[in-house]
This record gives structure tokens, C-alpha cells and sequence, in this order.
């Protein structure tokens, strides 16, 4: 995972460097040894904040699971705020790596199940950080974006999983259509799922399956 | 003035005290059917139905004094409560700043709530009781459209009310047992109301099939939905309403007949 992230950072520095050089890419290698400190530092945050969710874990907590002094932290991360930003795109990264779209062109039941599978192992994985996000985000506006930003993603999903059903409808009732399937595949809808209805990931897939299922228009002919 | 009973979910009483206002525009219709709930109620439990039944024709006799301090405690309550809607990002204001806007002094607050977290529980459970008193159970024996704009537009009454709170339960919820019963029962009547207003659909449906139902028609109406509809996508209330309208309609299988 830290190797994908260093990899990204250095191809990104790759294809800046390419602008700015005609030469061959060179990575410096102390730049390289501090990226993937840091790396090491969020994924500490990352690993403590699913444990410890909602609390936000203490930068002392922090450095001693990453391996570094309390210095080491606030040397790359001026505050815990801008370390909870930092994870918080960094394990975007990782949503949008693990989850890529598939099945856009299959039949309605195979969309469905595709697009429940995916859902419910997304909420499965990112349960107690998206929990310690909503629950710290306090007045951030950096955090909030991303809130928003993670539930546009979602729509966009939605958009392309379900999109001969959706091209049926009006305007606005596609975008009423797309309000509701987000609040029924909210993260917090599959924790209530497992935690308050008791039903184990199948079930709570089925659910989910029946519901979409019902909500959406009939597909099209052409599709 | 008027004052009810309730049972609160660790069986101690509840008083809510009821003050007849000019309704608020967006919840009229709640507010008339509130003078008809104030004379047929009596106490609501954790498992009463969700519909409210006449209970003794003799009303109960309150000690006027015991009145008095519930009703204080009521306004600490309440003054907690208006602090949250107006600034929600801040999960607990001070005990100063409860004090000032309920008109008591700090020590008021602590003669009757041990620490913070009991104001909050205490609001938990005032929340429950107003929505219990605010929401009735209304056209259970309505058409299917009927049935279905009621039960949203009460639900979307609950919402509108109790969201500041909500997000302050939600947050603190993990760590506090007594937050965890109050969330469940909320829920709990959630589910129960809908079962009471769409019981002619939902009993064409096989066991598991109505669980289900059930479990997306919860999903789709929770608290944190009508919040975003009404926040994030800037819909009105009536725009958010004729939502949830749609989504249950076609959410729910035909209406049998009979009904």
C-alpha cells in the first residue's frame, strides 16, 4: 500500500519533472525517504483512527505507531488537523484503487449486485473512519469538502451503475431518484444493518438488492 | 397550560409541559392535531403502540411543586436544546451558557442534572416524549396515498425538530450506554410506525421479504437523510416530503384489495 502511494507521488513527480526538464525523471532520494515517512505517519493515523473510532488518536499515539518521534509528526504535519486531511485523501486514493467500476454494461440484476457487493465491502472497510470523520469534522471546512466530495462519488457511481434506468426519467426525477438510493446505500445505513437489524453482509445485501431493485424505473428495451 | 406523563425508558417520569402557541408554519397541521393527542393520551412507554389510546377517564393529580422543578428543568432542557440548533458544532455548550439562556444560575443546572451528560440523556428522553406527543399515528385507515403522505410528512415534523440533537447523540453515542437505548428506541418506533401505517402492503409480503422492506423504508426516511435533503441538496420541506413520497410509493408492493 505505502509502495502504490510512493509510486503515485513519484510518477506525479515524474510527469511534473517532465515539464520542466527535458532530461529522464530523477527522484531525489532524501524527498523520496520523506514522502514515505509520511506515508508511514498517516497510515499510523489511519490504523488508530479505525481502532480508537470516533476519537481522534493523540500525535503522541501516533509517532509511536509509526516508528517516530512526536517531532517527526509535526515536522511534515503543522497540526492534527492537517494530518486528519492528509489521511483522509490518501484513503480516497484507496477507494477510488479498490473500487473501480464494473459491470456498466451488464443486465439490471447483474448492475445491482455488482454495485451492492462493492457498496457494502466499502462500508465494511471504512465503517469507523467514516465515523471519526463525520464525527470530527467540528468546523472544518477542508473536512466537510470531503464529506461532500465522498457522496458525490457516490452519486456518480450510482449514475453510471444505473444509468439506462435513470436516462428514463425527468430531470428531477432522476435527481430525487439519486437523493434516495444515497441515503439507502449511506455507510451508516449498512452499519444500522449489521448493528441494529442483525443481519450478516448477504442479508444486508439482499436488502439493499430489493430495495434498488424497487426503486428504479424499468430498463429500457435498448439496454 | 397542560401537562403529560410520560414513561421515560428508565421508568422515571417525564413531564412535558405544554404551552399552546400560535403553530409554526411548516408543522400547522401537527400542532391541531396536538390539542386532540393532549386530551386523548395518557402515558406512552417504550412499548405502547405507536397509537395513542385513551387510557383512565380520571386525569392524573401532579403535586404542584414537583410541577414547578420539572418544569425548570424542562426550560434547562430546552434552553440545551436551542443552544445545539444554533450552533450544532458545538456538541455540549457550557453549563454558563445553559444557565444564562434558561434564566437559572449554574447551581440550578446541578441541583438537577449530576453532570452534562444527564442533561443530555434527559434531552434525549424529552425528545422522545415531544415526538411521541407531537407525532400521533394519524389516517391508519386511509388509501395508500393517504397513508403514505401522513406518515411522511409526521416523520419529516420529527426530523425538522430533532436533528440538532440527533447529531449530538450520534457522536457520543458509542460511548455512553444510556444514548445507545434512547437511539435504539427511536429507531425502534421508526419502524414501528411505518408497520402501523403500511400493515395492508406490508402483509402481502413474505417474512423476510417485509424485514427487508422494512430495513430500506428506515434507511430511506432516517433523520440523516431529511437532513441532507433539506441541507446539502437545499430542497423545502415540501420538496424533501414529495422525496420520501415517491421513494415509498414505489418502494411498497401493490395494496391489496381488501384495503
Amino acid at each position: 500500500m505505502v509502495q502504490m502511494m510512493v509510486a503515485q507521488t513519484a510518477g506525479t513527480e515524474t510527469a511534473l519533472s517532465k515539464h520542466s526538464t527535458p532530461t529522464a525523471s530523477r527522484i531525489d532520494g532524501r524527498r523520496l525517504r520523506s514522502v514515505r515517512t509520511k506515508q508511514l505517519i498517516i497510515e499510523a493515523y489511519l490504523a488508530l483512527a479505525t481502532e480508537k473510532s470516533p476519537q481522534v488518536p493523540t500525535a503522541a499515539q501516533i509517532a509511536e505507531r509509526a516508528g517516530y518521534s512526536v517531532r517527526s509528526v509535526f515536522e511534515r504535519f503543522p497540526d492534527i488537523h492537517s494530518l486528519q486531511v492528509a489521511a483522509v485523501d490518501y484513503a480516497l486514493v484507496q477507494v477510488a484503487a479498490l473500487a473501480p467500476s464494473r459491470d456498466t454494461d451488464g443486465d439490471r440484476q447483474t448492475r445491482i449486485r455488482t454495485q451492492v457487493e462493492k457498496r457494502g465491502r466499502t462500508c465494511e472497510r471504512w465503517l469507523p473512519l467514516w465515523r471519526s470523520l463525520v464525527v470530527n469534522q467540528g468546523e472544518s471546512p477542508e473536512l466537510r469538502q470531503r464529506i461532500i466530495g465522498l457522496r458525490e462519488r457516490l452519486v456518480g457511481r450510482l449514475e453510471l451503475m444505473y444509468a439506462p434506468e435513470l436516462s428514463t426519467l425527468s430531470e428531477s426525477e432522476r435527481r430525487h431518484l439519486l437523493i434516495v438510493l444515497e441515503a439507502l446505500v449511506d455507510v451508516e445505513s449498512w452499519a444500522r444493518m449489521q448493528e441494529f437489524f442483525g443481519l450478516s453482509f448477504d442479508e444486508a445485501c439482499a436488502a439493499w438488492t430489493q430495495a434498488i431493485d424497487r426503486l428504479l424505473p424499468p430498463t429500457p428495451l435498448a439496454a | 397550560m397542560q401537562s403529560i406523563q410520560f414513561v421515560s425508558p428508565t421508568l422515571q417520569p417525564i413531564y412535558l409541559i405544554l404551552v399552546v402557541r400560535p403553530p409554526p408554519k411548516f408543522c400547522s397541521f401537527l400542532c391541531e392535531n396536538l390539542q386532540v393527542h393532549v386530551e386523548a393520551s395518557g402515558s406512552i412507554g417504550r412499548n405502547d403502540s405507536a397509537v395513542s389510546t385513551p387510557l383512565s377517564p380520571k386525569p392524573a393529580r401532579i403535586d404542584g411543586r414537583r410541577l414547578r422543578s420539572e418544569r425548570t428543568k424542562q426550560l434547562i432542557i430546552e434552553a440545551y436544546l436551542a443552544l445545539l440548533r444554533e450552533n450544532p458544532v458545538v456538541a455540549m455548550p457550557t453549563a454558563a451558557q445553559i444557565a444564562d439562556r434558561a434564566g437559572y444560575s449554574v447551581r440550578s443546572i446541578f441541583e438537577r442534572f449530576p453532570d452534562l451528560g444527564k442533561l443530555r440523556v434527559a434531552a434525549a428522553d424529552y425528545n422522545l416524549a415531544q415526538a411521541a406527543a407531537l407525532a400521533p399515528a394519524r389516517n391508519v385507515d386511509g388509501d395508500r396515498a393517504t397513508r403514505i403522505r401522513s406518515q411522511v410528512e409526521t416523520r419529516a415534523g420529527t426530523c425538522e425538530r430533532g436533528v440538532a440533537l440527533w447529531r449530538v447523540l450520534l457522536a457520543s453515542v458509542a460511548d455512553d450506554e444510556e444514548l445507545k437505548l434512547r437511539v435504539r428506541i427511536s429507531r425502534d418506533r421508526t419502524i414501528e410506525r411505518m408497520e402501523v401505517m403500511y400493515r395492508p402492503e406490508l402483509s402481502t409480503l413474505a417474512e423476510q421479504e417485509r424485514k427487508y422492506m422494512l430495513v430500506a423504508l428506515e434507511a430511506i426516511t432516517d433523520i440523516e437523510s431529511w437532513e441532507r435533503m433539506r441541507e446539502q441538496h437545499g430542497l423545502s420541506f415540501e420538496e424533501a416530503c414529495s422525496v420520501w413520497i415517491g421513494a415509498i410509493d414505489r418502494m411498497l408492493p401493490p395494496t391489496p384489495p381488501a384495503a
